[in-house]
């Protein structure tokens, strides 16, 4: 308790147990939370991202196919500006290929877009990886 | 400020300096979160059950607020929940005005885009409304009504209670967390930042929300009771307003989706990272309001 007096604050001398009990949880989520980042600071010490392209859907629509898909960083690093390449194959040649870009895929996470072909991807092979990225 | 409680007590002038007040705290509290180009394309695109949970939880926050901040005193619940409301509406006036003004709304949108990005903006210009008729004016009104301009009243005390306090911090970190979470930058220096970066932040977070509040001399710091060693404050009050200050970024991000499909110890960096200001206007709030 706080008490107000001529302008100036004076914390209580002799606190409720719920402050301390408040204090002390909070001091544990704390400290939890130091210890969580500092293990990963000794453990997790990746120097570069680990990129790897999910087709997650495809639709079909007015536009033509659309190709939902995701891409998940396995290292603990983050890759910014990541060039996304799909392209639709059959016997080994290339009959259509999109690009977008993704702003971040973070460490440890997941990020994700959408391709949009004219032709219709399913029966054929269709890739989506990652080209290029940079250093955010 | 009074309060009229008849008829008759009502003063015109004093209701429209209250409105104007109001105005320029939303203004005060509002405008750098209405020029961000990331909170308007977040009231076109975010998630509507988390916008509705935003402005759900501000309504209870606007409450309480008043009650504490508002008419100190003379307050009671309905009064407060009146100047809620009064507050809530001229956020949102006031949010709309600007935003046309700005040409960010333009007539060929649709009444989606527009009500999204107004209701997302009205938040934070509610609460600068709210602290704008409190704390902008009032004071001097007050000493003259009350005390009849007898400045030296010796007896000036008030009790806040711990849960007071704890309150105040996470409207002060609130704040500070609106105006810059919706923001790339704070994912951007949390992918910079490796965790060693992330502890010293927490360090500095601490340190500088515990010396804003005891140990620097500014009007309205704390002390201790005599004979009372300076961790009990830290344990009882620092330690609690930085988890406060850490669970409201942790909101904040949710609600502007910084934590989608994010993995654990990346979201736990954003945190850190956004708590930062959110200690320091913790920090700040116990000191002001």
């Amino acid at each position: 308790m706080t008490k107000i007096s001529n302008g100036k604050n004076i914390e209580a001398g002799a606190p409720h147990w719920i402050e301390w009990i408040t204090g002390a949880a909070s001091g544990i989520i704390v400290v939890g939370v130091i210890v969580w980042i500092g293990k990963d600071g000794f453990l997790d010490r990746d120097t570069s991202p680990n990129l790897h392209g999910k087709v997650v859907q495809i639709d079909e629509r007015s536009d033509g196919f659309q190709v939902l898909f995701s891409i998940e960083n396995a290292s603990s690093a983050t890759a910014s500006q990541v060039k996304i390449l799909g392209e639709i194959r059959e016997q080994g040649s290339v009959l259509e290929s999109k690009e977008t870009i993704l702003d971040y895929v973070p460490g440890h996470s997941k990020a994700g877009g959408g391709l949009i072909f004219r032709q219709n991807p399913t029966g054929r092979e269709l890739e989506v990886r990652a080209t290029a990225f940079s250093e955010p | 400020m009074s309060i009229a409680t008849t008829r008759e007590d009502f003063d015109n002038r004093k209701f429209f300096a209250g409105i104007a007040r109001g105005i320029a705290g939303a203004l005060l509290f509002a405008l750098p979160m209405l020029m961000t180009m990331e909170m308007w394309q977040l009231g076109v695109y975010m998630d509507r059950s988390r916008l509705l949970l935003l402005l759900l939880v501000n309504i209870p926050l606007l409450i309480i607020l008043s009650d504490r901040v508002g008419f100190e005193e003379t307050s009671t619940w309905r009064q407060a929940i009146r100047d809620a409301s009064i507050a809530y509406a001229l956020g949102i006036v006031s949010c709309a005005l600007i935003l046309v003004a700005m040409g960010v709304i333009k007539q060929d949108q649709s009444a989606h885009e527009i009500i999204g990005m107004i209701a997302l903006q009205a938040v934070p210009a509610s609460i600068g409304a709210m602290l704008g008729r409190s704390q902008l004016g009032g004071q001097s009104d007050n000493r003259n009504d009350e005390a009849g301009g007898n400045d030296d009243d010796p007896v000036h005390e008030r009790e806040t209670g711990y849960a007071g306090e704890l309150f105040l911090m996470a409207v002060g970190a609130l704040f500070l967390n609106l105006n810059v979470a919706p923001t790339e930058e704070m994912i951007l220096l949390s992918y910079k930042m490796t965790p060693w970066h992330a502890l010293v932040i927490i360090a500095a977070s601490l340190a500088v929300m515990h010396g804003f509040v005891y140990a620097l001399s500014f009007r309205g710091s704390h002390d201790l009771a005599e004979g009372t060693p300076s961790w009990h404050a830290f344990v009882r009050f620092t330690l609690p307003g930085y988890l406060i200050a850490c669970l409201i970024s942790a909101y904040c991000l949710w609600t502007f989706h910084r934590t989608d499909d994010i993995g654990s110890t990346q979201i736990l960096m954003t945190i850190v990272i956004l708590s930062f200001p959110g200690a320091i206007g913790a920090a700040a709030a116990r000191l002001i309001l």
